[in-house]
């Protein structure tokens, strides 16, 4: 198996608020520290990634965040302009076809277009052409919708191999998923969270992607974990601890924060338990209390990656 | 930012106010802030205050299930029984019951009902890409949980519908799904391209004139040959089957903009989960629907700092735990006490924030965040005890 970071194509998947874009900005700093030429793409997301990498707003131009590393917001009506010039090279042939309003807007009415538009543009960019080809970038890394959506976008090229008839199109599908499915080359990190329900979910969602959509997971993140204040046997008593105390006695808010940190810390414990289960190798990301995260802080999980 | 009298304003002074008075009530905002629950604690309060709720969710995850404590989310409604409310010491006046969007059960049973003839609902139906489109494809589970709320707001067994929605990009989506698949399904590009299939499903090229004719050739070739006659099958099937969609659109469309549907932007204290809300809340504005509160959801409360000296917070504790060894544990409750007290200084900056940037336009509830997950329905009780509280400022 190569390392996480030798891989050419990393799609970041989770539920919605788990640190998809963290991860994603971690791992492409990590990349670009490694000399690998990265790529971080958006799917339509409403931007976060510019407050991370404290540059200017990212949009759907690939814009240059750090050296070795680009970034860009993929929108479906420029990814479609860029994927249809990519496929048919020929400009004037593209705006025969695409920039016709009529194609528009039925490419717009075509339900997975657009989002095998942005596939196909960020798979563009990772592979160009030929079949063992090299795009602009040794790695791509995608920070997916959130698990729901997310589903749903990576099942785009296999539907697209079912439906449609032999051409270009399906034979684009083809590659890409090929690419996708290679675990030497490809894969999805996924992302969760060290508490009950993203845990729940987070198996459900690794099911989803090995078995249905046969695709590889390279990694497990476990994002926000807690460090460990209190051994287990302490936790009962801590958890016990307010409701014992006196009116105004002097360690009452230490008893409340104590007792809250002891369920987080429990909770945490059987979730780690559970995510065992999942056979991925697993990176941990501290928690940081923090109002905002920045460069700095980026910086400091990517180390999680070298 | 003055709001004005069509849109935005809202008289409640509590969620307990627009509960009462509206018949569907949505809950938006980004991923992973509360919606599911306050979704869920809406249609708790409100079912224990005598309503017959259902709480629809199209949300991807199956998560309300848990919260009610049912096993599992279905697609057909299932009431949460009367001893589970018991359980928790809630009083079971009205009923609540729960369900999720199946996307392609409820597009299939669309077909069935308004296709024009058998013929053309086995067509639609047998089409491949009706079968991968209806089940899963970007899009359609927003088309569909459009046309769901369609159908069970003009179900008069329910008198409040609570509706939980997909995180804010994809919830913008399905604010504009009506008009979206009024474009899709019936523009002019659609016409022209069924035009240019009427017949055999071949190109009839003198409908379309040469220029179309190379167009769908040099289309044809990027997609392959055959796969534009099915999609063509598949869009006249549609239309077919809508048959007046643009009139049903318009209806849901027009709906959302009733005085009966009250709009709850739920978003955590996070700086970025609080932009996200304003950015929804001025959208709704701008789209003239209602925004009818926000909910500042899972607030830290600001502990304070222990005024003893370390020694004597030793004594304390060995007095009443003698279990725990004194200096290990206060000094790992000191630094639990820290992580606490960040959060919670950060909390109350960016409420302050929030309360300054709507200021009394629009009613704004805070949740604090409670110690544990919330995991059944004694979490909810309690979650939605905050929500109906009305708030100081509201009252000022
Ligand atoms: N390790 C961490 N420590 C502290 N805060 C974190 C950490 N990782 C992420 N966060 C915070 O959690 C929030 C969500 O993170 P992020 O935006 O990366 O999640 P996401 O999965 O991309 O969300 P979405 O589904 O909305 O796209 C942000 O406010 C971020 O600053
Ligand atoms: N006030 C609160 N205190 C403590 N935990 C809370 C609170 N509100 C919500 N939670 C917990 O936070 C998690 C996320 O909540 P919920 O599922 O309602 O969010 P959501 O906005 O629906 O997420 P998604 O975008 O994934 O659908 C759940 O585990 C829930 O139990
Ligand atoms: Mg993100
Ligand atoms: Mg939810």
């Amino acid at each position: 198996m190569p390392s996480l970071l030798d891989h050419r194509f990393l799609f970041v998947v989770g539920k919605g608020g788990v640190g998809k874009t963290t991860v994603a900005a971690s791992l492409g700093l990590a990349a670009a520290r490694k000399g690998k030429r990265t790529l971080v793409a958006m799917v339509n997301a409403k931007e976060r990634l510019s407050s991370l990498y404290e540059c200017p707003p990212i949009t759907d131009k690939i814009t240059n965040v750090a050296p070795n590393l680009d970034a860009v917001n993929m929108t479906p009506a420029a990814a479609l302009e860029e994927y249809g010039m990519m496929i048919l090279k020929v400009r004037t042939l593209y705006q025969a076809v695409f920039e016709n309003r009529f194609v528009r807007a039925f490419l717009r009415g075509t339900p997975g277009i657009e989002a095998w538009a942005m596939l196909g543009k960020a798979y563009f960019h990772a592979m160009g052409h030929g079949p063992e080809g090299r795009g602009d970038y040794d790695l791509v890394i995608l920070d997916a919708p959130a698990t729901g959506h997310g589903l749903e976008m990576l099942r785009v090229p296999q539907v697209i191999v079912d439906v449609a008839p032999p051409g270009l199109l399906r034979r684009e599908a083809e590659r890409a998923l090929s690419l996708f499915r290679d675990p030497q080359r490809a894969g999805c990190v996924v992302v969760t969270l060290p508490e009950g329900m993203p845990a729940h979910e987070t198996l459900e969602l690794h099911e989803a992607l090995t078995k249905d959509l046969a695709m590889p997971v390279p990694a497990l993140v476990v994002n926000q974990l807690l460090p460990k204040l209190f051994e287990s046997g302490e936790r009962p008593l801590l958890e016990a601890l307010p409701a014992k105390l006196d009116e105004g006695s002097p360690i009452a808010s230490l008893a409340k924060a104590g007792r809250i940190r002891a369920l987080r810390e429990g909770v945490q414990e059987t979730s780690l338990a559970l995510l065992r289960s999942i056979d991925a190798p697993r990176v941990t990301l501290p928690r940081l209390f923090e109002p905002e995260l920045g460069r700095a802080h980026v910086e400091s999980l990517s180390r999680a990656f070298d | 930012m003055v709001s004005s009298s069509n849109a935005g304003a809202s008289s409640a002074r509590s969620l307990a106010d627009v509960l009462a008075s509206h018949r569907v009530v949505v809950t938006v905002g980004s991923g992973g802030v509360g919606k599911t629950t306050t979704a869920a604690a809406l249609a708790l309060h409100a079912a224990s205050e005598g309503r017959r709720v259902l709480c629809l969710t199209i949300d991807p995850a199956r998560r309300l299930a848990n919260s009610l404590g049912l096993d599992e989310m279905t697609v057909d409604e299932q009431e949460v029984p009367a001893s589970l409310f018991e359980r928790y010491g809630l009083e079971p006046r009205g009923q609540l019951y729960a369900m999720m969007l199946d996307t392609k059960r409820t597009f299939d049973a669309l077909v069935g009902q308004y296709a024009s003839s058998p013929d053309v609902r086995e067509r639609i139906l047998g089409n491949r890409i009706y079968q991968y489109v209806a089940g899963s494809l970007a899009g359609t589970q927003e088309y569909m949980a459009m046309e769901k709320l369609h159908a069970v707001r003009q179900d008069p067994r329910w008198d409040l519908i609570v509706l939980d929605t997909p995180p804010t990009s994809n919830a913008l989506d399905f604010l504009d799904a009506p008009e979206r698949l009024v474009d899709a399904i019936d523009s002019p590009a659609i016409r022209w391209f069924l035009q240019a299939f009427e017949g055999a499903g071949k190109f009839s090229f003198n409908l379309v004139g040469k220029g179309a004719a190379f167009l769908l050739r040099s289309l044809g070739k990027f997609t392959g040959t055959g796969f534009l006659e099915q999609v063509a099958e598949f869009v006249t099937g549609i239309n077919d089957l809508f048959g007046g969609f643009r009139e049903r659109a318009a209806e849901v469309s027009g709906a959302l903009r009733s005085p009966e549907v009250a709009f709850v932007v739920v978003t955590s204290p996070a700086p970025l989960a609080i932009q996200e809300a304003i950015f929804f809340s001025d959208r709704l504005r701008e789209a003239g629907m209602r925004r009818d509160a926000i909910v500042l959801n899972g607030v830290h409360e600001l502990l304070p700092e222990p005024q003893a000296p370390t020694r004597e917070l030793e004594a304390a504790l060995r007095r009443v735990e003698p279990g725990l060894e004194p200096e290990r544990v206060v000094d790992g409750m000191r630094r639990a006490l820290e992580d606490e007290r960040l959060q919670g200084v950060a909390d109350r900056i960016e409420s302050e924030r929030l309360h300054h940037r709507v200021g009394d336009e629009v009613l704004l509830v805070q949740v604090p965040a409670l110690e544990e997950d919330v995991h059944d329905l004694g979490g909810l009780a309690r979650i939605a005890a905050h929500l109906v509280t009305p708030t100081e400022r509201a009252r000022a």
